[in-house]
């Protein structure tokens, strides 16, 4: 089925650590976006739209078996899976949002910058992979919802006590 | 040295006994405080995968009160007390005599209230823990936190998530005046802590 240009209204839930791809009016949606940061890619020409949720900036990890779980690893096979299906990179745009510091901590230990962290990796790894952030919610000291509709490539940010924003 | 989910049935009731003393003993100072019969329900100790971790609290989404406590020394961790609603307007009142309908009424005096009920219960908790251990344990200031209870119980994940894909919580829950409140206090000792805490408990 090809996407017809009009939103279905069906959500697809991307938890932590994890990637979902849409092409058919769905969206995408990843809840409570603490330190972790939710990247959302767009092909506009063939309407093919990817979630990713990460948690920590680089994969060290000897086996990496959670792929999607480090920016790094996470939005190289996220745009992977996407060339799979026929995007092309000089075509997917993306838009970020997360990287929040949940708790002021005293003393500005590792705990506190782990969103920082994330945000830096994010935008190094984008650039690296030459795709262009074309609008991003970061840092801050709220939790985010993210909802990507793929018909529109518009994200969503859903907070507590703040309206809504587009981006 | 073992990963969370590399715990045997023995290592596990060794921590669920301390999950049940630590508890136990936040429950006697919170009963104190409170001048009310506090006492713990279930002890539990959980691994659980981050998802699965998600379910268990009760959805990312909901707002929820978070203190947490850093814990350094011997031992390494996190400890977080999560105070949802219900177990947030039992503390005010008892402590101020009043109550809040949404955590957007509440006042600065009320948050400080609940912070220090959440810091008392923490080192009540990591005391019982260090005399059990024998070991010393040095805790930073809590700070306090009204968000997605998500985002609040993603960071303890994040914090071990290059060590691990699971998320292992030491905790219990309340009941007060025999009426089940939903606080919880959750420990969170990173790997070479749990290996070594299991060490000193003679269990390793």
């Amino acid at each position: 089925m090809i996407n017809t240009g009009i939103s279905t209204g069906k959500k697809t839930v991307i938890g932590i650590a994890d990637m979902k791809l849409a092409q058919h009016g769905e969206t995408l949606i990843t809840y409570a976006l603490g330190s972790c940061i939710g990247i959302c890619f767009f092909d506009p020409k063939i309407k093919l739209a990817a979630l990713v949720h990460i948690m920590l900036p680089l994969n060290m990890e000897a086996g990496r078996k959670n792929p999607m779980k480090y920016a790094d690893t996470g939005i190289r096979e996220t745009l992977k899976a996407m060339e799979a299906r026929g995007a092309l990179r000089a075509r997917i745009t993306a838009k970020a949002a997360g990287g929040a510091k949940m708790f002021e901590t005293a003393g500005g230990d590792s705990l506190g910058n782990i969103g920082q962290r994330n945000i830096e990796s994010v935008h190094m790894i984008l650039k690296m992979e030459r795709i262009r952030l074309i609008a991003e919610d970061l840092g801050g000291s709220v939790a985010r919802t993210l909802l990507f509709d793929s018909v529109t490539g518009e994200a969503t940010i859903r907070s507590y006590g703040r309206p809504d924003t587009i981006i | 040295m073992k990963n969370y989910d590399e715990l045997s049935v023995m290592e596990i009731d060794v921590l669920r006994e301390i999950g049940s003393i630590g508890t136990g003993n936040a429950a006697g100072a919170l009963s104190k405080l409170l001048g009310r019969t506090v006492k713990i329900t279930l002890p539990e100790v959980r691994i659980m995968g981050y998802n699965e971790a998600i379910d268990w609290i009760g959805g990312p989404e909901p707002i929820t009160t978070g203190i947490l406590v850093r814990i350094s020394g011997q031992i390494n961790g996190l400890m977080l007390d999560v105070q949802p609603l219900d177990f947030v307007n039992l503390i005010l009142e008892c402590m101020l005599g009043e109550t809040i309908n949404d955590y957007q009424e509440m006042t600065e005096l009320q948050s400080s209230a609940l912070m220090e009920i959440g810091n008392i219960m923490i080192s009540t908790f990591i005391n019982a823990l260090s005399d059990l251990a024998g070991i010393s344990v040095e805790l930073t200031v809590p700070s306090l936190v009204i968000d997605m209870q998500g985002a609040i119980l993603a960071v303890p994940m994040a914090e071990f998530g290059g060590q691990t894909d699971y998320l292992m919580t030491i905790g219990g829950n309340f009941s007060c005046d025999n009426r089940e409140v939903s606080c919880r206090l959750l420990l969170s000792p990173d790997i070479r802590s749990l290996n070594f805490l299991l060490g000193k408990l003679g269990v390793d």
